[in-house]
């Protein structure tokens, strides 16, 4: 791999969550003269298995080195899409995400053209970020392998006999003198009557 | 200390007297308008 | 319950309460204090013998004042750990001379007057959080009479007095009599699905209970007469239609209307209620010997400690608020942690009992790890800009950076240490930090492509990674709609928006800028977010001086769940912003370049 900044955009309809009010089609030639990009593509729904294929393909055939996907927030798909560039060989920091569904489709419903507007803006910064990102190395620490519930009502109990019958420590922590939460004050409960 | 303050809202303007404490810092909000971007007026000397 | 207090692997700690946790996902640092219950709880073999010699009655919790206990007591029968214990309160033993004649009857010698609270610390990879709720107090319904007429019960107090562990050992007596009462009725939604009293929210399980109720009281009592006042019932669980159906079917009258107000008949202690029955259009009265409030849940009152120590935040009804409502609602947005039963929303037992399952698996994806990875946000510092100022280790939250001022050794940061928020970095005088992944240069570079085009159209929003930017999230998800104008880069913390880049946007063209995270309570970096705060008055001090309006520079708290807050806030920016001209943009402009140079 060269050291020329090499960058892939995928733009993600979302069905019509996204393509219904951004014209994806005008965003992607838009995106296409961006410093760096060397290669846009459409899809449908990104993070479904035929999207996430795209990302990798490209990744791989058009050598990229740094994916933006323009889609959903990142609070939601930036493990998947973080996920899906590292299996195609690439450090996880370089993919980077532009908001166009929450913070773009969604909440410029009625202004078509503004919102695509907006849309190639986001992608634009997402994209002069991308050109900067590095690659990071992620800090592996150990687990300790003991859990803790905070609540001994029901909610708390299961929990805990849960973990610990899958085998792990577990520390059950009441506040009360007992367990049993407010169930355990319940006269019988429905839906079996005991 | 804690003394008797100006204040200002920078979202609508309005002016309002408020406990204030140097140094610490909470959460302030204007009386009128919620917003949080309430300026401490330094008394001009 | 049983299984709990007997499982090999379960370490309980009853009468104890969390006073610290510390760490990060696969290595949280736990420090409970457990508190002295002045009995042995390994020897007790809850003999009750000790009871009985006790000389103390006081009332018993939860009881409406119909039970007593004694000072030495065990909470319930079935109590685990099966122990008692002594109310130190209520207690004459602190001083031996005056009583202990507990002590002296217990064989086992398992009572000590100087137990004292012991703190316990140990490690763990995740944590289940599993709160609970409170049940809602009814007395704003003041005309209801719940204060005044004895006969009138809250759905808990009904549960408890029929229940197991009842003084009437599940008979039902009325509290004025004790009789069983001939007539009962239930009013529905009591603190629940009001705007203007109680919680706007649906309880999800009042209707079911009542329900319950009603054939359980139909199975005992075949001739009792009961009527359940509603808006309407909610009885979307599996089978749960049918048993709405039997409860209809053995006589049980629901009318549809809540009730304006409860009067009590003086001399029988009955009590007489009006209602305008709304599928007859009609005004009637009921004379009933005893009412239940089918009251709702709530948050539980001390659900802001457990807030605290994770930090996490809640939604507008104050309940926990996972990450994600549909994809992710087990989630904690603390990595490690998770939510099981009413702490994160109101639920049956069923429910409650599916999402703790659910909790479990999801602890276990991180406790079948031998090790987890942590995001590589995190500070680097560049030792030849370092001038062992100090600042950074005075501001970090997590003490994640060591500085020797004196030796003039520079910054140090511990990797495994730094949650990434970036206030040191932001805090440096001297640009000698850096973020891993959220750099100066590229958020600088995200300004400038903002702004390259028409800046004065668009406001500059940097918002939070946990609470702003989630929100603006939200706003999606709810599609409530903005002015368009509204560009927001993304920072970890609030505490990471460096002077440089407000000034910077400034600099480059925008009319406004707004800097956005979370309420001091629920900032992520325990309070990282006090310096952005900081920060914000020093600049607008600052930029008067420069002669800049500081209006341009606006500050808004807004949490993941107020949508309305972000909405408002874009609104009222945007009209801000199209008062500002050309001139002045370009006037600041000047101004700011000037420095510079
Ligand atoms: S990546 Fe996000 S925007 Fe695209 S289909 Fe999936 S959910 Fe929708
Ligand atoms: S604030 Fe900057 S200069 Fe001061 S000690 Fe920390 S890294 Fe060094
Ligand atoms: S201030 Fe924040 S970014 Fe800096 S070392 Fe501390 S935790 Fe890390
Ligand atoms: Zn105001």
């Amino acid at each position: 791999m060269g050291s020329e900044t090499r960058i892939g955009v995928f733009i993600c309809e979302c069905g019509s969550n996204i393509a219904g009010t951004v014209n994806c089609m005008e965003l992607m030639e838009y995106a296409k003269s961006l410093p760096d990009v060397v290669c846009v593509v459409v899809n449908r729904y990104t993070c479904a298995e035929p999207g996430q294929q795209e990302i990798r393909r490209y990744v791989c055939e058009q050598d990229l080195n740094r994916v933006v996907v323009a889609a959903c927030t990142p609070k939601m798909h930036e493990p998947t899409f973080r996920k899906c560039v590292s299996d195609a060989g690439l450090n996880p920091y370089l993919m980077e995400m532009a908001n166009i569904r929450e913070h773009c489709s969604w909440v410029h419903h009625f202004d078509k053209a503004k919102a695509t507007q907006k849309a190639k803006e986001l992608v634009k910064s997402a994209v002069a970020r991308a050109r900067l990102l590095e690659p990071q190395k992620e800090l592996e620490v150990p687990v300790t392998q003991a859990a803790l519930v905070i609540g001994g009502g029901i909610a708390g109990i299961q929990a805990s006999l849960d973990l610990a019958n899958a085998g792990y420590p577990v520390w059950l922590v009441e506040k009360a003198p007992s367990i049993g939460g407010i169930m355990s004050q319940l006269n019988k409960t429905y839906p079996t009557m005991d | 200390m804690i003394e008797e303050a100006d204040f200002k809202c920078l979202r609508c303007g309005h002016e309002f007297k408020a406990p204030y404490e140097k140094g610490k810092i909470e959460e302030r909000f204007c009386p009128k308008c919620r917003s949080n971007s309430v300026r401490h007026i330094k008394k001009k000397l | 319950m049983m299984d709990v207090g007997r499982h090999p692997r379960i370490k309980l700690l009853t009468y104890s309460e969390i006073e610290e946790i510390s760490g990060y996902i696969g290595n949280f640092r736990i420090k409970i204090r457990r508190k002295a219950r002045y009995v042995d709880e390994n020897e007790c073999t809850a003999c009750d013998e000790c009871v009985e010699v006790c000389p103390v009655i006081v009332p018993k919790e939860h009881q409406m004042g119909l039970a007593s206990r004694k000072a030495i007591y065990i909470p319930f029968p079935q109590a685990v750990p099966s122990a008692h214990l002594i109310d130190i309160e209520a207690c004459l033993g602190f001083d031996p001379i005056a009583c202990s004649k507990c002590a002296e009857k217990c064989d086992k010698n398992c009572i000590n007057y100087d137990d004292k609270d012991k703190i316990i610390e140990f490690d763990v990879g995740s944590i289940i959080v599993a709160t609970g709720m409170d049940v809602y107090d009814p007395t704003e319904f003041d005309e209801y009479g719940y204060t005044r007429f004895e006969n009138v019960l809250t759905s808990m107090e009904f549960e408890i007095l029929t229940g197991p562990g009842g003084v009437t050992k599940g008979e039902l007596i009325r509290p004025t009599d004790r009789k069983v009462p001939k007539s009962i009725g239930f009013i529905q939604c009591v603190g629940s699905r009001c705007e203007k009293r109680g919680n706007p929210y649906c309880s999800n399980v009042c209707c079911m209970n009542t329900i319950k109720d009603t054939l359980l009281l139909k199975e005992y009592y075949h001739d009792i007469e009961c009527k359940v006042f509603y808006v309407d019932i909610r009885a979307s669980g599996k089978g749960f239609e049918d048993f709405y159906r039997r409860s209809k079917g053995l006589g049980v009258k629901y009318i549809r209307g809540i009730p304006g107000d409860i009067r009590e008949d003086p001399k029988t202690k009955n009590l007489i209620l009006t209602v305008e029955n709304t599928s007859k259009g009609s005004i009637e009265e009921h004379e009933l010997e005893m009412i239940v409030l089918s009251v709702g849940l709530v948050p539980r009152y001390d659900s802001d400690v457990i807030q605290k120590l994770l930090t996490l935040s809640t939604t507008s009804d104050g309940f926990l608020m996972e990450v994600h409502p549909k994809l992710t609602p087990i989630d904690a947005p603390t990595s490690g942690v998770f939510f099981a039963g009413c702490c994160e929303a109101p639920k049956d037992i069923k429910d409650s009992v599916t999402q703790a399952s659910g909790a479990a698996a999801r602890a276990l994806t991180i406790l079948s790890q031998d090790k987890v990875k942590i995001e590589a946000v995190t500070s680097i510092i560049d030792e030849d800009k370092c001038t062992s100022c100090g600042i950074c280790a005075d501001v970090c939250p997590y003490g994640a950076i060591i500085v020797d001022k004196k030796a003039k050794i520079p910054a140090k940061v511990i990797e495994a240490a730094c949650k990434g928020c970036g206030t040191c970095a932001a805090e440096c005088k001297f640009d000698a930090i850096r973020m891993r992944h959220f750099s100066d240069e590229q958020i600088m570079a995200q300004l400038e492509a903002i702004l390259e085009e028409n800046p004065e159209e668009k406001i500059v929003v940097f918002a939070c990674n946990w609470c702003s930017y989630p929100g603006a999230d939200l706003v999606g998800i709810s599609r409530m709609q903005y002015p368009v104008s509204p560009r927001i880069v993304r920072t970890m913390c609030s505490g990471r928006v460096d002077e440089k880049f407000i000034l910077h946007a400034f600099e480059l063209g925008a009319p406004i800028v707004l800097v956005t995270g979370c309420h001091p309570v629920d900032c992520h970096y325990i309070d990282a977010q006090q310096w952005a705060q900081r920060r914000v008055e020093r600049l607008w001090d600052k930029l008067e001086r420069k002669g800049i309006r500081p209006e341009r520079l606006q500050l808004e708290w807004i949490s993941a769940s107020e949508v309305g807050k972000f909405v408002k806030t874009m609104e009222e920016l945007e009209e801000m912003r199209k008062k500002v001209t050309r001139e002045e943009i370009e006037e600041t402009k000047r101004i700011l370049s000037k420095i510079k140079k």
